[in-house]
């Protein structure tokens, strides 16, 4: 059915369904915009939607009241049977709100209601009024056209490839090819009020059309669907055959009762009628359970999305995951747009695209503040309206974008992290540098000042007085000297650049006052350079902590190189309860050890001693 | 006396052979890095051996590896290592496996020259002489059963006999009849459990050794083994 038939058979309503329906789309995406952080408009009227489809259900339920008062005449034999068409009318009109509130933008409970009005149409046949009655003869067979458009829209609601011409023919079936059967009905009254001539031969010429004709659409209709089922997956297909098969036999139940069943069962024609009542009656309530519930078709609206997108970062699946779960397709891919290379990258920021073309999966971009950040790749097979996609796409813009420089942003971070190690490196070789020159330069200048010091204080030539002052010399250069010492260890101690980690944590530990155990890797392979200073300052930080904060008597320092990674493991018996404050001069620390890759924890529970572990990627050198 | 110098940086390197020369030492062989320090004793055969620890190419420990080739191949040799710094490490891992003639020098008692020379013959000549720094080093830190029941006097002539010093030279720096210092020494070797010898150097070993024993309760390799386990 294309849209312009809907538009044409839904006079009841007195508008245009589709404009509508995108207006509510709309103000679904509005509403949902409003909640994911009020940045792309104003709040929508759900409450207008419920109005509205609360007005539908009142219309129906009135008409359906004034058919039945219509229709019924209780001398007629088969009066209650006609109580049933209103009756049915009024399920599928049910399923039909029922469908629509839950799936605004799903057709399916529109197509309902048209099902429904289709049969309120059709039982006017029962009406003692002549023109009611002609309304009715024109809507006979109606129901079974709109039965077989909701099989061929089911679940996306909407009309694709082959089912298109199908469903539009299964409606020429129906109304037009009813014509001539009312036109040259040989019917008594007041089933003639629409008849023109009486003219048997072409009533019989035309209800063998009719038949064939509509006996074509459900070959038809089999083979598409058949066809169609064979590409879902069987997960879905075992929950959609069973559910169209039943659809396409509710359809042929409409002959088949009475020309095989009802001989076959010894069934009277109300029997037969109730039977096919039945049939026609439990569509609508299996095609809305299974789309409310099928756990294939669309697991939320738009809606949904909002709500997921002003939950916690935490709580969030991927953007990809929710969207695929409110669109219904678990197919569903984001790409995101890299501008500077003029393509798309996926979540791990592989390079994806462009896609194939005649297949049958279907692209929408996703623009926000009109530049393109990103598309949807969708299964065209599911999701016929790209408008739905498209405004799922215009809800999720920002944190697509977010997703984008997240994408974007792990693609850096290696390199970052890279620069950063290079950064801590350099600054540890800097270091190096510094504490070599230092003793190459300054402190052996200083040793052979204070030896020159010496010559003059001993020089036999010299007075008194100034060997005397040679002698203060010395004794200054001394002091500078020591004071030097102390400021190259505190720089780079010795011990680190000579003979590594574990030997200058050794030489700290066996300064400390309070006992200090110790255990290292064996075998004592030096460590890249970088590696070394930084968990020597950090295990030497944490010592320190110990000695000013914890009130230990004993403290244990592990490492172990396992997995290319040095862990190590610095304890005490003390109090615990370390403070960021108390633990202060490790931050600087741990940022240089985030640098190198790795990663400082501190544990302190009062009263439980404090447990400070670092991790390090690191291969021995 | 004759000498082999390991020292790469030209400033001190030039500093020293002046200082040497001067006082009658034969500078007979020079050497910047590891090889050549082992290769130049070898060639020369020299009294004594000087060197830095830190040399080309990494300027890590490498006078440290060479001055313990030396000692393995020519105990006779007196090793003397110098640096800026004073680690207990280093006094650990020397005393431990030369006996004799080994020395361990802070580079800034080189202006101390009369004592530095005086060291240097001594090493020369067989003692062994740990830096004060490095003594102190080695009885800082928590205390230990060691060096538990000794009174500070005690522990300050332990340090002194520890830095090779004789009795009589105890008594000078601490002003203390010779007579006195002995009891003390024998009351240190008492509450040590150290065997009393005559030799000075052995003695100092002895007391060094002790010291820088693992100061928890068994040797460090032990552990090792309980914290790897406990670890996993």
């Amino acid at each position: 059915m294309t849209r312009a038939t809907t538009t044409d058979s839904d006079p009841l309503f007195g508008r245009d369904p589709s404009p509508s329906i995108q207006a509510r789309e709309a103000l679904d995406l509005c509403h949902t915009a409003r909640m994911a952080g009020g940045v792309l408009g104003t709040r929508a009227s759900a409450p207008g939607l419920d109005a509205a489809l609360a007005f539908i259900a009142f219309l129906f339920a009135g008409l359906g009241l004034v058919e039945m008062v219509l229709t019924t005449e209780p001398s007629r034999a088969s009066a209650w049977l006609l109580i049933l068409t209103p009756l049915l009318a009024w399920i599928y009109c049910a399923a039909g709100l029922l469908a629509w509130r839950r799936r605004p933008s799903n057709r399916l409970g529109l197509l309902l209601v048209i099902g429904a009005a289709a049969w309120l149409g059709a039982g006017l046949t029962g009406a003692h009024e002549p023109a009611l009655v002609a309304a009715g003869l024109v809507l006979a067979t109606s129901p079974l056209a709109v039965v077989v458009h909701l099989v061929h829209a089911f679940p996306s609601g909407e009309l694709r490839g082959a089912s298109r011409p199908i469903v539009a023919f299964g409606y020429v079936v129906a109304l037009g090819m009813q014509v001539p059967l009312y036109l040259y009905a040989d019917a008594p009254a007041p089933y003639d009020v629409l008849a023109v001539a009486d003219r048997p031969g072409l009533v019989t010429l035309a209800t063998w059309v009719q038949g064939t004709s509509g006996a074509l659409v459900m070959v038809a209709t089999t083979v598409v669907l058949v066809r169609r089922l064979r590409d879902v997956e069987p997960r879905r297909r075992r929950v959609l055959a069973p559910l169209l098969g039943y659809g396409v036999v509710a359809v042929l139940m409409v002959p088949f009762a009475s020309h095989v069943l009802g001989p076959l069962l010894h069934l009277d024609d109300n029997g037969i009628d109730v039977t096919q009542m039945v049939a026609l009656a439990g569509i609508p309530v299996a095609f809305v359970l299974v789309l409310l519930r099928g756990g294939f078709g669309r697991t939320g609206e738009v809606q949904e999305l909002g709500a997921w997108l002003s939950s916690g970062p935490g709580a969030r699946p991927a953007l990809a995951q929710a969207l695929a779960e409110t669109l219904g397709d678990p197919t569903l891919e984001l790409w995101f747009w890299v501008p500077g290379r003029e393509r798309y990258v996926d979540g791990a920021g592989g390079v994806v695209g462009p896609l194939p073309s005649g297949g049958h999966r279907g692209l929408v971009e996703v623009e926000l503040g009109g530049d393109r950040i990103g598309a949807i790749v969708y299964d065209a097979t599911l999701l016929a309206d790209p408008e739905t996609v498209r405004g799922a796409g215009r809800v999720v813009a920002l944190a697509l974008e977010r997703e984008r420089l997240t994408a974007e942003l792990l693609g850096t971070r290696e390199v970052l992290r890279h620069t950063l190690t290079r950064v801590v490196e350099s600054a540890d070789q800097e270091r190096r540098r510094i504490a070599r020159d230092l003793h190459d330069g300054l402190q052996s200048r200083l040793v052979l000042l204070g030896v020159e010091a010496y010559e003059i204080e001993t020089d036999p030539t010299a007075s008194p007085s100034l060997s005397q002052a040679a002698r203060r010399l010395r004794k200054g250069l001394d002091d500078g000297a020591g004071e030097l010492r102390r400021l190259v260890h505190g720089v780079l101690p010795a011990a680190l650049i000579e003979r590594g980690l574990y030997a200058a944590t050794e030489e700290f530990v066996a300064q400390l006052p309070i006992r200090t155990s110790v255990s290292f890797p064996s075998g004592g392979a030096r460590l890249p350079a970088a590696i070394e200073s930084a968990a020597y300052f950090v295990v030497t930080e944490a010592l320190t902590n110990t000695l000013k904060h914890a009130y230990a008597d004993e403290a244990r320092v592990h490492m172990e190189l396992r997995g290319g990674r040095l862990r190590i493991a610095v304890t005490d018996n003390g109090v615990g309860g370390a403070s960021p404050e108390t633990a202060g001069g490790l931050d600087g620390l741990a940022d240089r050890v985030a640098a190198l890759g790795g990663r400082v924890d501190v544990d302190s529970p009062p009263g439980g001693g404090t447990t400070l572990l670092m991790e390090v990627p690191c291969v021995s050198s | 006396m004759r000498v082999v110098l390991g020292e790469d940086e030209a400033l001190m390197r030039h500093g020293l052979v002046l200082l040497l020369e001067r006082a009658g030492f034969s500078v007979v062989g020079m050497a910047a890095n590891e090889e050549e320090l082992v290769g130049e004793t070898e060639h020369h055969r020299p009294d004594l051996v000087v060197t830095d620890i830190r040399m080309p190419p990494d300027h890590r420990d490498e006078g440290l590896r060479a001055a313990a080739r030396v000692k393995a191949r020519w105990p006779e040799i007196g090793v003397v290592v110098l640096s800026h710094h004073a680690q207990r490490g280093v006094a650990v891992d020397l005393l431990r496996d030369h006996a004799t003639g080994i020395g361990y020098l802070l580079k800034q008692r080189v202006a101390d020259v009369d004592q530095f020379l005086a060291d240097l013959r001594s090493v020369a000549h067989g003692r062994t002489v740990i830096d004060p720094d490095v003594v102190s080093l080695l009885m800082t830190g928590a205390p230990r059963a060691a060096t538990e029941g000794l009174t500070d006097r005690q522990e300050r002539v332990l340090g002194l006999m520890a830095r090779g010093y004789s009795n009589a030279a105890i008594a000078r720096e601490l002003s203390l009849s010779e007579k006195s210092v002995v009891h003390h020494v024998s009351h240190i070797y008492d509450i040590l459990g150290l065997e009393l010898t005559p030799d000075a150097h052995r003695r100092v070993q002895a007391v060094v050794r002790h010291l820088s024993a693992d100061r928890w309760p068994g040797p460090l390799a032990t552990s090792h083994r309980i914290d790897a386990d406990r670890h996993g």
